[in-house]
């Protein structure tokens, strides 16, 4: 096995709010619920979510005006890669950190329809040339950057002025662990000495909740989340809250044996999209390791697509103590299947 | 860590179904772009583009040509004996979309109103399901797509890096393999965005020429026009015709629309350190069209290799592909290393040579020994990928 990489920080924004200190325990003990959703209030009334609270303007990303272009997604994530480099003290060379995301599709804002539909009607019809020279002024004219999925990671980037290696990986799941896969491999390369690794994204759009309505993911339990969080990586860290060991992802219905899984684990994190995965993951993680404590934080937080893995990652580091090792296993909807392995501190 | 080396290429453009068929039209000086005709774009602020005049009645644009690109690189590759577990795909994509009738039907029922009407947009949705489905238009649906039709089993990713994700995914796959996470990989990009959305959203940003030219580092230049396409690549450990010898990836953490700090320089340097090289024989270039990015890298050009490679942009003559752009830059990199052709940038004219004249292809191929060439992709948002293709 290759070499851990040490973790020099991480955050997160979730529904437990701005940082992931507490987050593991709150789960563990059944304190943190799901509430009925604001932001899918208007579309889908009821519905019970993960979602996060207000964030304070202290604590927000950019200025109004940056965050009136970004997605929600986007938004979540400056805030976690600002609050990771922060807690990782990677103040200094920023052009020289690497940042690997896990992004969704970011969808456009929802109350850009009725302002183009309005400006695009000729004569009582809709006219395709009066939505080409009027109706699209009546909107967000930078609607187009919300529809191209890297700007979860670049909106980020340009505030904190990260400038090394890079990728944006679309994920419902195990495009994250990919991007905290290639963070690692940048890492212990050498292609960068400090990278930030995670994923941001929202189920909480009234488009992708209708699809996941659609694909029967919420018949079968899945709970609409959202959020963003990111591991800060480094060569050297002088007091690391954790280290990475390894990070891998197998398609769907393929042998969880190629994930290649440590033989011992103090501590399994699971986060399943809904009931069927969770069956299998608890299984596997039960038959693996069957002195473990195991959390499932999908009641809590619910599948927020491409944020869940990274989500369950910090979750794992709030909970691990120095010298235990924590397995954090993940399906997303597309049925892939990631792990990731973490030691505590103590090395 | 081993090297990595082209098999196969093949690609879907709008000079030719075929990597063969658009490499002898881009040798020709031929150009794709024209007026567009598939939708009404009178009012647009832009109505050109480069468009792949083939239709596919019930696929998804995307997936249909990349799957077409697929099977022509696969089957030049001719390594149907692998083990499917070690084959990986790696594909650049951003969001697919609904057709347009459907988009326009969703807004009719959304308003005019003071806000939006969630019953009548919910009640058209469910009735237009079957175009609104997300795992058709997912970003990720094209790699799995192809992955089903190679029979691959191994890693399968996708990258979503706007202009840069056809670039960065075969970087991805190159790193895969060279760290024996797969014997074979599958990789390129695709990009179909040739609709009124897109059309009209980056002309209202501004980006899109209003002449309708594509002409990168031409003194009239005034911004890029889409094109759409496929160009994929099969990458393999055994020796090949053609090397991925270095890779640079960078942020320019400056704007989300302009080129800004130095993350293109840093990038091309990085890719070349990588290689082991200080200069190469030819630059295919990011060259959108654009006044800012032509410049900006015209200028990262002179810094990095000091006026001394033949530079050739194909956006001139296939427009502005989005997440296929780097893909295709790299097939055209790879062509000059296999057959010594170096592609005219069409459009180019009156080279801007503001801060020296760097040597261009102009209106003619050159035929000469190419024995390493650098790829270029600068995307929107920041993100710089720049791949070093060598001979050895």
């Amino acid at each position: 096995m290759s070499a851990p990489v040490a973790i020099a920080g991480a955050a997160s924004v979730s529904a437990f709010g701005i940082g992931f200190r507490g987050l593991g325990q709150a789960i563990a003990s059944g304190a943190l619920r799901p509430r009925e959703s604001v932001l899918l209030r208007e579309s889908h009334p009821g519905t019970l979510a993960s979602e996060v609270p207000p964030i304070p303007a202290a604590l927000d990303a950019g200025d109004a005006r940056s965050r009136k272009l970004m997605s929600r997604a986007a938004r979540l994530s400056a805030i976690a890669l600002r609050e990771a480099l922060a807690a990782a003290g990677f103040d200094d060379r920023r052009e020289q950190i690497g940042a690997f995301m896990g992004v969704g599709a970011s969808g456009l804002a929802m109350e850009d329809v009725p302002a183009i539909v309005s400006a695009s009607l000729d004569a009582g019809a809709f006219s395709l040339p009066r939505l080409g020279d009027r109706g699209l002024l009546a909107c967000n004219p930078l609607f187009t950057f919300q529809t191209l999925n890297n700007f979860s990671l670049c909106h980020g980037a340009i505030l904190e002025g990260l400038g090394g290696p890079n990728a944006a990986f679309f994920s419902r799941g195990s495009g994250t662990a990919v991007a905290l896969a290639e963070a690692l491999h940048a890492v212990r390369a050498g292609d960068c000495d400090r990278a930030l690794a995670g994923g941001a994204d929202t189920a909480l759009h009234p488009l992708t909740w209708a699809e996941l309505q659609r694909g029967g993911f919420a018949a079968q339990g899945l709970l609409p989340g959202e959020g963003a969080a990111v591991l800060a990586l480094a060569q050297e860290a002088a007091r690391p809250i954790g280290w990475l060991e390894s990070c891998a992802a197998i398609g769907a219905g393929e042998d969880a044996a190629l994930l290649d899984l440590p033989a011992r684990a103090e501590l399994v994190v699971l986060a399943p999209w809904g009931a069927p995965p969770r069956a299998a993951l608890t299984e596997l993680a039960g038959s693996r390791y069957p002195g473990a404590a195991i959390v499932d934080l999908s009641r809590c937080l619910g599948d927020s697509l491409a944020a869940a893995p990274a989500l369950a990652w910090v979750v794992a580091l709030d909970l691990l103590r120095p010298g235990e090792r924590a397995v954090v296993l993940t399906c997303g909807v597309d049925g892939e299947v990631t792990a990731a392995v973490f030691a505590g501190a103590l090395r | 860590m081993r090297g990595v080396w082209v098999h196969g290429v093949g690609a879907v453009t709008p000079l030719g179904g075929s990597w063969a068929e658009t490499s002898s039209a881009l040798a020709a000086g031929a150009c794709a772009v024209g007026p567009v005709r598939g939708f009404d774009a009178s009012g647009f602020p832009s109505r050109h583009a480069a468009v792949v005049a083939q239709d596919f009645p019930g696929e998804d644009r995307r997936a249909a040509l990349a799957l077409r690109a697929a099977r022509e690189a696969f089957a030049a590759a001719g390594l149907h004996r692998t083990d499917p577990r070690r084959i990986g795909v790696f594909v650049g994509a951003e969001s697919g979309r609904p057709p347009f009738a459907t988009f326009a039907a969703l807004a009719r029922a959304a308003g005019p109103g003071p806000g939006l009407d969630h019953a009548r947009f919910c009640a058209e949705a469910a009735s237009r399901a079957r175009d609104l489905d997300s795992r058709v238009h997912s970003p990720a649906a094209v790699a799995a797509r192809l992955a089903a039709e190679v029979g691959a089993k191994g890693p399968v990713a996708t990258l979503s890096l706007a202009c840069a994700s056809g670039a960065a995914a075969i970087a991805e796959a190159a790193r895969a393999v060279s760290l024996c996470e797969c014997e074979v990989a599958l990789a390129g990009g695709v990009g179909a965005d040739v609709d009124a959305l897109m059309l009209a959203g980056f002309g209202l940003l501004g980006a899109l020429s209003e002449s309708g030219v594509s002409r990168p580092f031409d003194r009239r230049r005034d911004g890029f026009v889409l094109g759409e396409g496929a160009a994929m690549v099969v990458l393999g450990s055994e020796r090949g015709f053609a090397r991925v010898a270095g890779i640079g990836r960078t942020l320019d953490a400056a704007s989300l629309t302009a080129p800004g700090g130095n993350g293109g320089l840093r990038a091309m340097r990085l890719a070349l350190a990588a290689a082991g090289l200080r200069s190469v024989d030819v630059v295919q270039a990011h060259g959108t069209s654009t006044p800012l990015n032509d410049a900006a890298e015209a200028q990262a050009l002179r810094e990095v290799l000091g006026g001394g490679s033949l530079v050739s942009s194909i956006k001139g003559a296939l427009g502005h592909a989005i997440a296929a752009a780097g893909a295709l830059g790299f097939l055209a990199a790879v062509e000059a290393i296999r057959s010594g052709l170096v592609f005219p940038t069409a459009g180019l004219q009156e080279p801007d040579d503001d801060g020296g004249a760097l040597p261009h292809v102009l209106q003619r191929a050159i035929t000469r020994r190419v024995d390493s060439a650098l790829v270029n992709a600068f995307a929107f948002g920041g993100a710089n990928c720049s791949l070093v293709v060598t001979r050895e």
